[in-house]
């Protein structure tokens, strides 16, 4: 089993904590014989982004809908500024969800969609249309009132969805896989604005992705869900940084590991270098890509010696796969200037650890 | 375009059935049995005939027919009491089948499959003998009847059969499954994340429905009701077995027209009024539901 070498909350005790806007305690949910949530216990503070990341089939998706009410948790409690939730129906919640396929009402039109909400809330006429106005401004759909869904584009039925709950100035947006739909160059801009979006509005915000690049560009926490469970809850530099798994590790970035046993507070990688841990016994060590430093055989340096197996160009990084000695396969990354860049297929090279302490060790599985 | 391609191309088509080949059947069939007896009726219709013994003695065109039948009182009536009888048809068709299809769309998969067993059942069934169940059910001492009186509510048996109510009754339960049909083909593609984020959005389980399932039937009520109006409006057997022979609307009139008068040339006269003032509802029904899905002519830009 995985075992916790640097606790996700190690840091968090030392942040100012107010009461959290959604509270989430020990929520179970089963279909049938299957248990999709096993006693999910998380928290949101107010004007935060938490994203809630895992394979399809984690139980993300599950979770998000029984904070919007559409499921009922079989045990465990949702506090919604510190009020049970259970009691209240789906339609009074101060919940607005953004849904995969935005699900907008294919009959309305863009200025229907959104002044729904207000209707049912019996809003009057005038005021309907000021705030609906005011709504599509916020996402720059101004002039599109008019139109039906079916004549927008994946992007601008996306900002429908999002000024359709904004208006109603819900405590908590909640989005479900909001960016799947769009295409990749569409999303990354979508995503910065609508974080910018959800900042500038100061709202509490749920997002659901299986897609780590897209969590860690817009949470400022991350809750990594595995088989109904939440693995690690934590800023994405700690998730990244200091996985609490194996599992976690794999999720989030790319990562070489390395089994080795470690004794006396330590365990030797094979350039020769001291890794600090507190585990003994088999152990497996994580080793981020930007961590390995490679330089040319022949140099004089010390370390582990490998060859260059392929080379490939990530913008200003290159990436290397290394065949290291005793067959193990790792990836390294280097800045295009820096010395050493020119390695090419076939090199020879020393690799050697730039912080041993930067490694995470867990026990082996 | 040389002739010589052409014509392989067209040898080619025929035996691959490709173009317009593989419908020439059909195209055959309906020229025989519609196109022909309806051109036929035409000219029926819109002639002066002197007959003798059900034969065609002499054979004119004229509109006289035509405008004595328009103005003859016992067609107001008779198309009156018809129009009448197919909109509240069709009216309590929709009234009673929307629930049906609504449950369908919140049921889960045995609720479904028993919906779509008892609304295919009935159609499976003649309606001869589905209108000889009712005279079964309504007569006077039948079980309605029978049963009213044993939890002793009447004292005698109530006169329901041979009254308009019976024919109403009959022609609701012969059509509704004709109704329920395209609603349930419009529920099966409602996608449910609309009620969800109707829901989200504050809406009650009512709201909903009035305001977002509803309106996307549109579509479906529209066809539910153009086809339970065409075959209410020109519907003979219900009428004629339910009203006990004295109900008359039109075709039944068509019927005694043609059959037992044996005049062709009134029976053809008001086959053509009937089909006009149908395809006139039918227009406006079509409109109507054109109005209410104006979305669905929205094209993408």
């Amino acid at each position: 089993m995985t075992v916790l070498v640097q606790p996700a909350d190690a840091l968090a005790g030392a942040r100012p904590r107010a009461a959290p806007v959604i509270d989430i305690r020990g929520v179970v949910k089963r279909f049938g014989a299957s248990t999709v949530l096993e006693r999910c216990s998380l928290s949101v503070q107010e004007g935060e982004i938490l994203t809630l990341l895992g394979p399809s089939g984690c139980g993300k998706t599950t979770l998000l809908r029984c904070i919007a009410g559409f499921l009922t948790p079989d045990d465990g409690a949702i506090l919604i500024d510190g009020r049970d939730t259970a009691p209240v129906p789906v339609n009074r919640r101060p919940v607005g969800v953004v849904f995969q396929n935005y699900a907008l009402f294919p009959h309305l039109t863009v200025a229907g969609n959104v002044g729904y909400g207000l209707r049912m809330r019996g809003l009057p006429r005038p005021e309907i249309i000021r705030r609906v106005a005011a709504s599509l401004a916020t996402v720059s759909l101004t002039g599109f009132e008019g139109r039906y869904p079916s004549q927008l584009s994946g992007g601008q039925q996306q900002r429908v969805a999002v000024a359709r709950v904004l208006v109603l100035e819900p405590r908590v947006l909640l989005l479900d896989e909001p960016f799947s739909a769009l295409d990749a160059k569409l999303r990354a801009s979508m995503q910065l604005d609508l974080r910018a979006l959800i900042k500038r509005l100061h709202i509490t915000a749920i997002f659901v992705t299986h897609d780590q690049e897209e969590a860690l560009t817009l949470s400022d926490r991350i809750a990594l869900m595995r088989a109904g469970r939440i693995e690690q809850h934590g800023t994405p530099e700690e998730i990244y940084d200091r996985p609490a798994s194996v599992y976690v590790a794999d999720f989030i970035g790319t990562s070489n590991f390395w089994d080795g046993n470690a004794a006396e507070g330590a365990v030797t990688f094979p350039d020769g270098q001291a890794v600090p841990t507190a585990l003994s016994g088999a152990v497996r060590v994580l080793v981020r890509p930007h961590n390995i430093d490679l330089a040319p055989a022949g140099t004089g340096r010390s370390g582990w010696t490998g060859i260059v197996r392929s080379r490939r160009y990530v913008g200003a990084l290159l990436e290397y796969e290394i065949e290291a000695e005793a067959g193990a396969t790792l990836r390294a990354v280097s800045l295009k200037d820096e010395a050493g860049a020119a390695l090419a297929s076939g090199d020879r090279v020393v690799l050697r650890l730039r912080s041993p302490a930067a490694c995470t060790v867990f026990s082996q599985p | 375009m040389t002739a010589q391609p052409f014509k392989r191309a067209l040898i080619d088509d025929l035996l691959s059935g490709r173009g317009i080949w593989p419908a020439v059947p059909a195209i055959v069939v309906l020229l025989v049995v519609a196109v022909i007896p309806f051109a036929v009726l035409l000219s029926l219709g819109f002639s002066e005939i002197v007959a003798s013994r059900g034969v065609i003695v002499s054979q004119e065109l004229s509109l006289a027919p035509l405008k004595a039948a328009l103005a003859d009182p016992l067609y107001h009536t008779t198309f009156g009491r018809s129009i009448t009888l197919a909109l509240t048809t069709t009216l309590l068709c929709m009234i009673l089948g929307f629930p049906v299809a609504y449950l369908y769309l919140v049921g889960n998969g045995w609720v479904r499959r028993i919906i779509l067993v008892l609304t295919i059942a009935p159609i499976l069934t003649s309606g001869i003998v589905r209108t000889y169940a009712w005279i079964v059910i309504l007569g006077g001492r039948g079980v309605v009847n029978t049963a009213l009186m044993d939890l002793g509510l009447i004292s005698q048996p109530l006169r329901i059969i041979n009254t308009p109510w019976a024919v109403i009754i009959g022609m609701v339960q012969i059509h509704l499954p004709i109704m329920i049909l395209p609603l349930i083909a419009v529920m099966s593609r409602h996608d449910r994340r609309l009620d969800e984020a109707s829901a989200n959005l504050g809406a009650s389980r009512l709201d909903t429905l009035r305001h977002v399932i509803l309106p996307l039937s549109v579509p479906g009520l529209g066809t539910g009701a153009a086809l339970v109006f065409a075959l209410s409006y020109t519907t003979f057997v219900v009428p004629q077995l339910l009203g006990g022979g004295n109900y008359l609307n039109a075709a039944t009139m068509i019927y005694e027209q043609v059959v037992y008068a044996l005049e062709w040339n009134k029976g053809a006269v008001s086959a053509i009024i009937l089909m006009s003032s149908c395809l006139v509802v039918l227009v406006v029904i079509a409109g109507l539901a054109h109005l209410g899905s104006a979305w669905t002519r929205a094209s993408r830009t």
